[in-house]
């Protein structure tokens, strides 16, 4: 169990500063000082603690997968999660959609000049709260001052490695009509607990982002559902952007049933008043899957019985036409395109 | 003359979605049309029914023969472009901040883009911003205000634009006290005036309205007299799928009738003679002025402006030594943007050369195809273009 973020900053040599000086990042003693009390005694791991100029890892077999994620919100903590959390789980995600074990990550910090120390051991503590959730470790870093008025606050660039089981067969091209689409849960739930606390938006909407780390709910999916035909965290630009990035260009469309995704009460309220959409808005803790007819109710309850799925729901399927199309069927048996997400979703006039 | 009627729906609210009450009123529609059996044309004046209708996809559930336009019903849209140049300026000078909704942000005024290589690109307010002005976008005037009152050492502009549903609030504020540094540029727009005009263009032939549910609800709907007195069936639109078809419904039982009046299914938030208390703040405020509508016509009357008592809030008078009048001016339209002429209703987006060609919404030619209630992004954003999205499962 680690520590709560409110009880660190106990004794820390780094915590000597209120803030972050452009010293932290020079490579002398401060960064020293700020590398080993603050990011090896939080992330810990033997990998991190010999500060080696890289990581040597084991590899426990099958093929690596390997990527890298930029991370910057505003504000830096928000309902339900900080930039720390964000980072880690974005990055454990996008490795455990490919049907990788995400197991070792880095953590790059840009911060800027002045950044408060408090504020950043809290975001430490719980990036290394977030990765014992996913399961795994940080085992390298950096990290670099920016000079004030250069860098908003406070950037983190995480790097995962994964490996993938050879038996493993997930991709577009695996996607057939016919085919049901599942999610593991509400929509919209990030952007708009996000956007509540902008400036000149608050109105105190009690909601909370959804940002979680998912190898876990989609390794039980996989033990029930191995035929799962793709996967996809569904981040920024929402269901939308999703549904049009595996449509483009294929023979077959996706449909999505517009009263079978999971929508909360103050997500669907919020939008009515804003004017924006919940389908474009983002999620950090939401799978797109798509998996045969035959494995949707299997997969359903796989989600379902995990903590991060219990209000998971099958939203559609994929059809022959319209080809290369996703769109949406309204209740009374309209269709419209569910439209690729354009600009940042803004509240409307009216 | 007692055109006022009553059609009275007792729904729950959450029935106005209710897809049994849809159903009802699908086939109620139906048979409308078939008794009327001819083609019918109707026109909406709310960018927000566009946008609930292709968010629907309404048109699915309305007969062929029966075809609803949208006519000058965006706010964005009609606003003219000598508006958002002034914005533009404005965000550029140092001492000011720019607040406007969300919406205005990334429509291009007529200010040319230097150095982009996508074509004839004009400056928006995003553009502004990216070349070092200070937008913000405000969910209402009041976050304007507050901006104010944080930086008294800046000029904060509120780019007012809109119909009723706006001006009211900043009215409201203007009237209990503004923070000097706060001034509006007066782009509100009064729609009873344009739809006056619309009957007098040739080939005018629509034969009903919906009424804009929301600016209605303030200026109530014996200000649309004028439309059921020259035989044009009238009735108010809420915002749901039970409203716009009910609406619809009321229409076309107008027309099969011979009765034209002024319907009000949207009795629930509309009364005929709208919000006194709202509009007696109004005018107190306001008075209204002759408008462009963007690329129309000037309308008298149809724009709301500052009274005399209140001019010191006017942005165009506090800065008018400091803006370049002929970029004020310079209000030509990019080549082939038939904006004005799907804002009149007069063709379909669709109909447009340029429509979802050139111009889409991340590289828009005119305002109706940035704004979420602009006619053409709707179509866009829905693909109400395309031919109805006929399913075929596996």
């Amino acid at each position: 169990m680690s520590k709560s973020p409110e009880a660190v900053a106990t004794k820390r040599a780094s915590s000597r500063y209120a803030s972050v000086r452009l010293a932290h990042g020079s490579g002398g003693k401060l960064s020293l000082e700020l590398i080993q009390d603050l990011f090896v005694r939080e992330f810990g791991g033997q990998e991190l603690a010999e500060l080696t100029d890289a990581a040597v890892l084991e590899n426990p077999g099958g093929r690596v997968a390997f990527c890298t994620d930029s991370h910057t919100v505003t504000p830096t903590f928000f309902p339900g999660g900080d930039i720390g959390r964000l980072a880690v789980a974005g990055t454990v995600n996008d490795l455990a959609v490919m049907g990788a074990r995400p197991l070792y990550l880095t953590a790059a910090f840009l911060i800027e000049e002045g950044y408060d120390m408090e504020e950043l051991e809290r975001v430490v503590v719980s990036m290394k709260r977030t990765a014992d959730e996913a399961g795994v470790t940080i085992v390298a870093g950096d990290t670099k001052v920016l000079e004030r008025g250069k860098g908003d606050g406070l950037f983190i660039n995480t790097a995962g490695v994964g490996f993938l089981p050879d038996r493993v067969k997930m991709g577009v091209k695996e996607i057939q009509p016919g085919d049901k689409i599942l999610v593991n849960g509400t929509l919209g739930d990030h952007g708009i607990a996000v956007m509540s606390r902008r400036e000149g938006l608050d109105m105190g909407v009690d909601l909370e982002s959804d940002v979680a780390p998912l190898n876990g709910l989609i390794e039980q999916v996989m033990a029930v559902a191995p035929n799962v035909r793709f996967m996809r965290d569904v981040t920024r630009g929402g269901l939308a952007a999703v549904g049009n990035e595996v449509v483009l260009n294929q023979t077959w469309g996706l449909r999505v049933f517009d009263v079978a995704v999971p929508i909360h009460d103050i997500v669907d309220q919020y939008s009515e008043m804003l004017g924006i959409d919940p389908l474009l808005a983002a999620n950090e803790g939401k799978v797109l899957m798509i998996v045969p007819a035959e494995q949707a109710e299997a997969a359903l309850g796989a989600m379902k019985a995990h903590p991060l799925g219990r209000e998971a729901a099958i939203i559609g399927d994929i059809v022959k036409q319209p080809a290369g199309v996703a769109l949406v069927e309204t209740a009374y048996g309209s269709r419209r395109v569910l439209e690729m997400p354009i600009e940042e979703q803004l509240p409307r006039i009216c | 003359m007692d055109t006022a009627a009553t059609t009275t729906f007792d729904f729950e609210p959450h029935l106005y979605k209710d897809a049994e009450v849809v159903k009802g009123l699908e086939e109620k529609l139906l048979r409308l049309a078939d008794e009327i059996g001819r083609p019918v044309k109707l026109m909406h004046i709310c960018g927000t029914h566009e946008h609930e209708i292709g968010r629907f996809a309404l048109r699915d559930l309305i007969p062929d023969s029966v075809e609803v336009l949208a006519g000058p019903g965006c706010p964005v849209c009609v606003c003219d472009n000598e508006y958002i140049n002034m914005a533009i300026q404005l965000s550029l000078l140092d001492d000011v901040i720019v607040t406007s909704f969300g919406d205005m942000l990334a429509v291009p005024g007529s200010i040319p883009l230097e150095g982009e290589r996508r074509g004839d690109v004009r400056m928006s307010l995003l553009d502004a911003r990216a070349r070092g002005g200070d937008v913000r976008a405000v969910y209402s005037v009041f976050d304007a205000a507050r901006i104010a009152r944080e930086n008294p050492d800046k000029e904060v502009v509120f780019f007012s634009v809109g119909f009723e549903t706006t001006v009211v609030a900043v009215a409201a504020m203007l009237k209990r006290g503004a923070p000097d540094n706060l001034s509006i540029i007066e782009a509100n727009y009064y729609t009873p005036p344009a739809t006056h005009m619309l009957p007098t263009l040739d080939g005018f032939d629509i034969e009903g309205f919906i009424l804009p549910g929301h600016a209605a609800t303030i200026t109530g709907l014996r200000v649309y007299e004028h439309l059921a007195e020259q035989g044009i069936a009238c009735a108010s639109g809420g915002f749901e799928p039970v409203d716009v078809l009910a609406s619809v419904v009321s229409l076309l039982e107008q027309i099969r009738d011979g009765k034209p009046i002024i319907d009000n299914p949207y009795n629930r938030l509309v009364k005929y003679d709208g919000n006194e208390k709202a509009k007696a703040e109004l005018f107190e405020v306001f008075e209204l002025g002759p408008i462009h509508w963007r690329g129309i016509a000037e309308i008298p009357e149809s724009g709301y402006k500052l009274r005399p008592e209140y001019k010191k809030h006017s942005a165009a008078l506090k800065f008018a030594g400091r803006l370049d009048e002929r970029i004020l001016a310079g209000a030509e339209h990019p080549k082939g943007c038939r904006c004005a002429e799907v804002t009149l209703g007069q063709i379909r987006p669709d109909e447009c050369g340029v429509f979802g060609k050139l111009c889409t919404p991340d590289a828009p030619y005119g305002p109706c195809m940035v704004s979420h209630e602009g006619t053409c992004r709707a179509w866009y954003q829905y693909g109400m273009h395309k031919e109805r999205l006929h399913v075929e499962v596996a």
